[in-house]
């Protein structure tokens, strides 16, 4: 009882605080450990990506990867010196050099030339899908938020949203496989594709839809009733334009989805090899009933069906590198808007 | 309103009349016409379009269950029916002998274990030379060698049999195939060429009578060969160390054993009966119970989801267990201690982590993560953790490790919600009260919200075990069940799991087939998985809720 505490509320240390901030800091290395693996594996890619994707000359991106069609890979020795070609290149050079015919070559296959098929039909079936899951889910969405009343129906669709969100991506890809390929008789096609990813991506949309229908205040929907208007004609001009923006923000999640799911399309939609653009169709209607190559499904291959060394790495790091930030920016971009869009619509 | 109008055109109606018939009600001053679709006004037919598009989402899931169930249910029947003629075809006969040889070999392998051991004794503990040892171990090796040679006769019986069952079957195969041939025919209206199809009806008893003539032959050579067992054993010579006697005591345990069970076979032989039909149930068990999933075999195709279904669940195991902490970890850190800023920053950046696409992890544990932790299990200072070092590159903690990246986004993002749906009455009445942060987090908030964070984690398992592309890529594809004797270090073999069995074998199988039949069966097996989980994890959710009233 000498001298006086100088601050008698002052916290003093002990071992209760000590141990509390030691469970703060656990829980703080679980957040930044999730980081940190995340940003591995972004880094890992993006590094050893890079090399493909962009050359140390003018214009520093390497075109032919984004506009060639995926080729064999010859490395072979000829008169002393090391030659790494393409399939094309490799048979101009055998014409140029006949000596070379007889050469002994490894050959890797897809390890030269592009992506560019790839890239087209991930386009085509992002688009498509996206179109056909808009269009429903949007249209079930003001079902629900509009018109519904509570009940047993209503129930019942939300369970079927619930439990559809829950189902495994290769069983859409089996139900696909058995409905539009078989049952239908649309063999593999860009429509098989289309339809198995919308119906995949639709619980997605609706709840990215009624969340929004949900923000545009009551208000508004009240107002253009008194004021006379039919309801369909108060969705169509005072509900649906407000909701549409934050309708379509939260629905390039789904795009993110859709882009990235390998198991729906393996066997409704996508092709090993193809050797066609999709647009090389004798009739404009062949147009859907052809398969394509897609991005994260020529991964799969050239990542489980050719061999791991320095010549096939440069095309299995560039394509998902390629695919990466494909998706990623679609991520981005929807998680930005979104919170932009958050704080602008506050009615 | 509607009523108000109702009330009006009541009145109107009862207004008193002059003339004797009641004259039709006037129209109201103000009236709007109304088109009329089938008896619907136009909002009526909008409102039956939406509501169109609502039911979708039930009708795809009708649709997905109607589809997996047209394509898979056949399994059943031709299951049996593969069932029926392995039995009929005495298949089933010949794996008896087979099953015995089998164990007789796994006694063989225990022999050259003992071996293996006895010559690092002898290197290692006596220091003697590679050829010194090798010297000193030919008692051993003669041993061995009339241990392992008393079953030839046995294998050269039973190689005999083998050929003998698959003619049957394949006689068997072939009179099915011409069948169809001729059933096609005459579908397309060639009367004369399908008489022209030979069929040769199979006729199991005289096809088995040679294969049952047999069984004396085979009782003579079981007698001679369990005297040459029991013969062999007494050569035995006695290892080195005290260890490895104790092993060769087990060894003649084992192999007493084994011979006491050599007459149960011979009379599973004899009451053996090819008529006998097989239960409907069977063909279900051994799908759901059967351990193998063995397919383009030359002897007998068996689809067995065990193994599969194993393999889910250890990766799925993995996965949660390192997921769940982490991710309950940093949905409480950013919840409940995180600065403002950190929140904003941190929890897109969670949300993005789930963007990734699986195949590009799937890609990422082949081409790094893989190499990786094989290296990292071969520092001699991690040799203590089970299973460590280990050569297998993908495997059960291969695909686990990616498959946690993949959970806890989900589980972030749901235990998230849960904790944030806590009211802060609550925690703030924990603080009046005096209570610590740390005391309020473990005793109030995290209880409170422990039935959000429990469907977080069932959510979170729902998408691991559905996950395709990762296990397909990444947990090795060896379709077996994994060895658990050793414990924990079982986390360190390959796997197949049900996702990655479909996606690899779907491909290749003929349409139509049992193949085919049995995968969409796996993917039926899933999808009742999957609802399940989601069900529970709702159920957990609604009946657990706190409400503040």
């Amino acid at each position: 009882m000498s001298a006086p505490a100088a601050h008698l509320l002052k916290s003093q240390p002990n071992a209760a605080r000590h141990s509390e901030r030691a469970t703060f800091w656990l829980f703080r290395a679980a957040t930044y450990l999730v980081l940190a693996c995340g940003l591995g594996v972004f880094g890992t890619i993006f590094l050893k990506g890079a090399g493909t994707v962009f050359t140390a000359e003018v214009p520093f991106i390497n075109t032919t990867f984004f506009t060639d069609a995926p080729e064999s890979l010859y490395v072979f020795e000829f008169e002393g010196k090391k030659y790494e070609m393409g399939d094309n290149e490799f048979r101009a050079f055998k014409k140029k050099h006949p000596a070379a015919a007889t050469v002994k070559s490894e050959s890797y296959v897809y390890s030269s030339g592009g992506i560019f098929p790839c890239i087209v039909g991930t386009v085509l079936l992002v688009v498509g899908s996206m179109t056909i899951a808009l269009v429903l889910g949007v249209c079930a969405a003001i079902y629900i938020n509009e018109y519904a009343r509570d009940g047993l129906f209503i129930r019942f669709v939300r369970l079927a949203i619930l439990n559809l969100a829950g189902v495994p991506s290769i069983v859409f890809g089996l139900f696909g496989f058995g409905m539009f390929v078989i049952y239908f008789g649309w063999n593999v096609s860009l429509i098989a594709g289309w339809f198995t990813l919308a119906f995949m991506v639709l619980p997605v949309v609706i709840t990215a839809s009624e969340e929004s229908l949900k923000a545009v205040p009551k208000g508004f929907r009240e107002g253009s009733l008194a004021l006379g208007a039919t309801k369909w004609q108060t969705i169509r001009l005072n509900v649906v334009p407000y909701a549409l923006p934050g309708i379509l923000t939260s629905s390039i999640l789904g795009i993110a989805r859709v882009a990235g799911e390998t198991a729906p399309i393996m066997f409704t939609a996508a092709y090993v090899v193809r050797d066609k653009l999709p647009w090389d169709v004798a009739k404009a209607g062949d147009l859907f009933f052809q398969g394509v190559m897609a991005l994260p499904y020529h991964i799969y291959v050239v990542s489980s069906k050719i061999p791991q060394n320095e010549y096939t790495e440069r095309v299995q790091y560039g394509t998902a590198f390629v695919f990466l930030l494909v998706v990623a920016f679609i991520a981005a971009s929807s998680i930005i808007l979104r919170n932009k869009l958050r704080s602008r619509y506050k009615w | 309103m509607r009523g108000a109008l109702g009330v009006f055109v009541a009145e109107s109606m009862s207004e008193p009349t002059t003339t004797a018939a009641p004259a039709a009600p006037s129209g109201f001053a103000i009236q709007k016409k109304r088109l009329r679709l089938l008896g619907l006004t136009v909002d009526d037919t909008i409102k039956a379009f939406f509501g169109g598009n609502a039911i979708v989402a039930i009708v795809v899931l009708t649709l997905i269950t109607f589809f997996l169930m047209r394509e898979g249910l056949g399994f059943f029947a031709q299951n049996n029916q593969s069932l029926q003629v392995y039995r009929q075809a005495g298949l089933e006969y010949v794996d008896f002998i087979r099953a015995q040889v089998d164990d007789h070999t796994a006694l063989t392998r225990y022999l050259s274990d003992l071996r293996l051991r006895q010559l690092t004794a002898l290197t290692e503990g006596r220091k003697l030379s590679l050829d010194e040892a090798n010297a000193a171990l030919a008692k051993f090796d003669e041993f061995s060698d009339t241990f392992s040679g008393t079953v030839d006769p046995m294998r050269s019986l039973l190689s005999d049999l083998t050929e003998q069952a698959t003619a049957i079957k394949t006689k068997f195969i072939v009179s099915g195939d011409k069948k169809e041939e001729r059933a096609q025919l005459l579908a397309e209206g060639k009367t004369a060429e399908a008489a022209a199809v030979k069929i040769e009806e199979t006729d199991f008893a005289a096809e088995l009578k040679p294969l049952l003539a047999t069984l004396p032959a085979f009782k003579e050579a079981n007698r001679e060969f369990s005297r040459a067992l029991t013969a062999s054993l007494a050569g035995a010579p006695v290892p080195p160390t005290a260890e490895l006697v104790a092993r060769m005591e087990r060894l003649k345990q084992l192999t007493r054993d084994y011979l006491a069970s050599l007459p149960s076979v011979e009379r599973s032989l004899e009451t053996w009966d090819y008529t006998r039909p097989i239960p409907a149930w069977k063909t279900v068990s051994s799908f759901v119970f059967g351990r193998q999933w063995l397919t383009a075999s030359f002897w007998q195709d068996w689809y067995g989801v065990i193994p599969l279904f194993v393999g889910s669940l250890m990766v799925s195991i993995v996965a949660l267990t390192l997921a769940v902490p982490l991710g309950v970890g940093a949905a409480i850190y950013i919840n409940q201690i995180a600065s403002l800023r950190e929140q904003r920053v941190i929890k897109p950046c969670i949300e993005f982590i789930s963007a990734i696409p699986s195949v590009v992890l799937g890609f990422f544990g082949i081409a790094v993560l893989g190499q990786a932790l094989r290296a990292l299990s071969q520092f001699s200072w991690l040799s203590w953790v089970p299973g460590f070092p280990y050569s297998e590159r993908l495997n059960i903690l291969t695909a686990g490790c990616l498959l946690a990246l993949i959970a806890v986004p989900t589980i972030f993002t749901l235990a998230e919600d849960a904790l944030n749906n806590v009211p802060r009455a609550l925690k703030e009445a924990s603080f009046a009260l005096g209570a610590s942060r740390l005391q309020t987090i473990v005793r109030i908030i995290v209880p409170a919200s422990l039935s959000g964070i429990i469907s977080a984690v069932l959510l979170g398992l729902g998408r691991v075990v559905g996950e395709t592309m990762v296990v397909l890529l990444c947990a090795g594809n060896r379709i077996a069940i994994p060895d658990f004797t050793d414990g924990l270090s079982v986390v360190t073999q390959p796997v197949h799991t049900m996702t990655g069995i479909i996606a690899q074998e779907m491909g290749e199988v003929v349409r139509g087939s049992i193949h085919y039949r049995a995968l969409f069966v796996v993917g039926l097996v899933l999808f009742v998985l999957s609802l399940m989980i989601n069900y529970a994890a709702q159920k957990i959710v609604r009946k657990y809720r706190i409400s503040i009233g």
